[in-house]
């Protein structure tokens, strides 16, 4: 199976990614993609009181990493996705994607950054109803450059060739099961060619076994494409694939590199 | 344009996907357009069969009457001649290229079935242009038919139809019964105006004279009826009266306008008032579709978040949202103004909406674009509101929704 990481408009997804702006470095490999610098995020309450949800994190994610990251139901995991895909900006602290302040982005750049840069996969999938999976796959490109929506139906064919769905191209997704629901998004975080793919609990809704032979395309295709991989879960088994794992609790995140597995995730799941 | 062909082929898609939704919302646009260019069109169509018939009473806009009366309190009053030179001189002068006199009479006329008198106009050529005369066999006046030596009448088909529908090629000829019996020749027949029309007929000054056909009627002097430039019509009212007044002494001179728009447009209120009612329909049809589009806006959250999660920026999903409503409803807006276009064109519907006119006025263009406008105004209106909500929803929120 031809990779389709090889095609050779390289520079496609990142053609509108902050014009004008200046980021780091990209070429070099220990500049972090992301990088989060005493981050906090916390929201006002009815009460006119703060509620923290993250606390001082720090962050560094570089090309090629795979990251996952633990913890319990409202620890704050999903407000750290968010912050990592550009959804929503800390409170205080600093976040460099690239090298570059996201705080000082623009909501449209960040926008356009998100979707040449950050590719998605949900727990519920996501896909839009009513849409073919191949209309589903080529969704990002009608956001993308002038090269990469003209070619959208043939890049989107390749990669429901990569997750091995080519043949169910046109099947909509009420018509596809859990598995092939979550490949389809998984094509679909990928067909921009992110460097950066957010994975929020992506076996949540997978028995025991799709949910491996989803993570291990998932895995395949990140290493494959260089991209970096992050993913929220609270399974063991998906948070031992990961090569760097961290521990979220009440909003603080703290490193379990070299901890067995089962100490890592000690109390997340009791 | 490739950000604008991607939105467009977005906008496709959402259309194509909730085509049932939108076809109902759209049926209401389509029914509302249609509507509303109807009302318009036949609006449009009432107007200009109201304007003809005012036009055939009062001539067109602007005819000026001018009517001299002997003051019955002066010393001296000009004499009938005298008058009939001034005011001929006075049209030479100003140089007025639709000028005739009007005098309203009775004629008697030999019918197969007896001597009957019947309304007897005495005009000149003009008239026919002023007063927008309509004929339906044979012609009106020309210049020479006052040379002839049978005079020329034109007639009613009420009038024809008295004389026993002669062949106006072979014998054309009916009885004047003047102070000179005369044989007249019936040069043109005009439709009657509305049913049970009495027999009228129409004789030119000069001719009348000659057989002594006219018998004046009572407190009935003859007018000279001159077609102006709307522009000039109020200033030559003026002008003319004191011109007149100052040529005639012992006269008393009247200088008025005699068409359907001496005081202003009286179409006007009848237009503002079918217009209100045009608007009140679309307004409905446009609140109508507002409604849906809310409620799917609403359902589409969680697509909206997916969307932006995808790098779709808030003005892309604005422009997307407008679009869809915008790209539906001038569709919509087209099928409505067709449906309009087959209604008002619909020769029942025009005889009976403008019964007095010969020839049917094309549908007005102006109703097709005001049809069109008003779809594309709608779809914007109503998708901009769902645009702006769209466009507030919180990505996070959005796709947990």
């Amino acid at each position: 199976m031809t990779s389709i990481f090889t095609h050779d408009d390289e520079d496609i997804a990142n053609e509108e990614y902050l014009a004008g702006e200046s980021p780091a470095d990209n070429n070099d490999d220990s500049a972090p993609l992301v990088d989060l610098r005493n981050v906090t995020r916390s929201v006002v309450l009815a009460d006119d009181q703060q509620l923290h949800i993250l606390r001082g994190v720090d962050l560094q994610i570089r090309v090629g990493d795979h990251t996952a990251i633990v913890g319990r139901s409202g620890c704050g995991k999903s407000t750290l996705l968010n912050i990592l895909g550009l959804l929503d900006v800390p409170s205080s602290g600093q976040m460099l994607f690239d090298g570059t302040p996201v705080e000082r982005l623009r909501s449209n750049t960040r926008a356009k950054l998100r979707g040449s840069s950050i590719g998605f996969v949900f727990q519920q999938f996501n896909l839009l109803p009513g849409r073919t999976a191949l209309e589903n796959v080529v969704t990002p490109l009608l956001y993308a450059g002038r090269k990469e929506f003209w070619r959208r139906n043939t890049l989107g064919m390749e990669i429901l060739d990569r997750v091995g769905l080519a043949a169910r191209a046109g099947t909509q997704p009420h018509m596809l099961s859990g598995g092939e629901q979550q490949r389809v998004a998984i094509a679909r975080a990928l067909v921009r060619r992110p460097r950066l793919i957010l994975a929020d609990e992506p076996t949540g809704a997978l028995d025991v076994e799709t949910g491996q032979a989803v993570m291990d395309l998932l895995d395949t295709i990140a290493t494959e494409s260089g991209a970096a991989l992050v993913t929220i879960t609270h399974d063991l088994n998906v948070a031992a694939r990961a090569r760097t794992r961290y521990r979220l609790d009440a909003g603080v995140l703290s490193s379990s590199d070299g901890m067995p597995v089962n100490d890592v995730l000690m109390g997340v799941s009791a | 344009m490739t950000a604008l062909i991607s939105t467009m082929v977005e906008a496709w898609s959402e259309l194509r996907i909730h085509k049932t939704r939108v076809l109902l919302a759209l049926i209401g646009v389509a029914l509302s357009v249609a509507v509303l260019t109807t009302v318009v069109g036949v609006g449009n169509l009432t107007r200009e069969g109201m304007r003809v018939d005012s036009e055939r009473n009062g001539g067109r806009e602007a005819t000026l009457g001018v009517s001299v009366y002997a003051d019955p309190s002066a010393a001296q009053a000009p004499d009938a001649d005298r008058t009939a030179s001034v005011l001929e001189a006075t049209v030479k002068r100003y140089g007025f290229t639709h000028a005739s006199r009007v005098t309203q009479a009775q004629g008697r006329f030999q019918f197969p079935s007896g001597v009957q008198s019947v309304q007897l106009t005495v005009v000149d050529p003009a008239y026919g242009a002023i007063h927008r005369v309509d004929i339906a066999q044979g012609g009106w006046f020309a210049e020479d038919d006052a040379d002839r030596l049978a005079p020329a009448v034109v007639v009613n088909d009420a009038f024809y139809a008295a004389a026993g529908r002669p062949n106006l090629a072979t014998a054309p000829q009916v009885t004047v019964l003047g102070s000179n019996k005369a044989t007249a020749v019936i040069i043109g027949v005009m439709p009657n105006r509305y049913p049970e029309e009495m027999p009228q007929a129409f004789m030119l000054t000069a001719a009348a004279q000659a057989v002594g056909a006219a018998e004046q009627m009572p407190g009935m002097g003859p007018e000279l009826r001159i077609w102006v430039p709307a522009g000039m019509a109020e200033q030559l009212v003026s002008v003319l009266n004191a011109d007149l007044a100052q040529q005639l002494p012992g006269a008393q001179v009247s200088v008025h306008r005699s068409d359907y728009a001496a005081y202003g447009d009286p179409f006007a209120m009848v237009q503002l008032m079918v217009s209100g009612v045009a608007a009140l329909i679309l307004l409905l049809g446009a609140v109508g579709l507002l409604n849906i589009s809310m409620v799917t806006v609403r359902y589409r959250v969680r697509e909206i978040g997916i969307r932006r999660s995808f790098g779709a920026t808030s003005g892309r999903i604005f422009t997307g949202v407008m679009m869809e409503s915008v790209v539906g409803t001038t569709v919509a807006g087209a099928v409505g103004v067709m449906i309009a276009v087959a209604v008002v064109k619909n020769p029942w519907v025009e005889s009976k909406v403008a019964p007095g006119l010969e020839d049917y006025p094309a549908f007005p263009v102006e109703a097709a674009l005001l049809g069109l406008g008003a779809a594309v105004l709608v779809g914007a209106l109503a998708g901009a509101i769902p645009a702006l909500v769209a466009i507030r929803v919180k990505v996070i929120d959005a796709i947990r929704f």
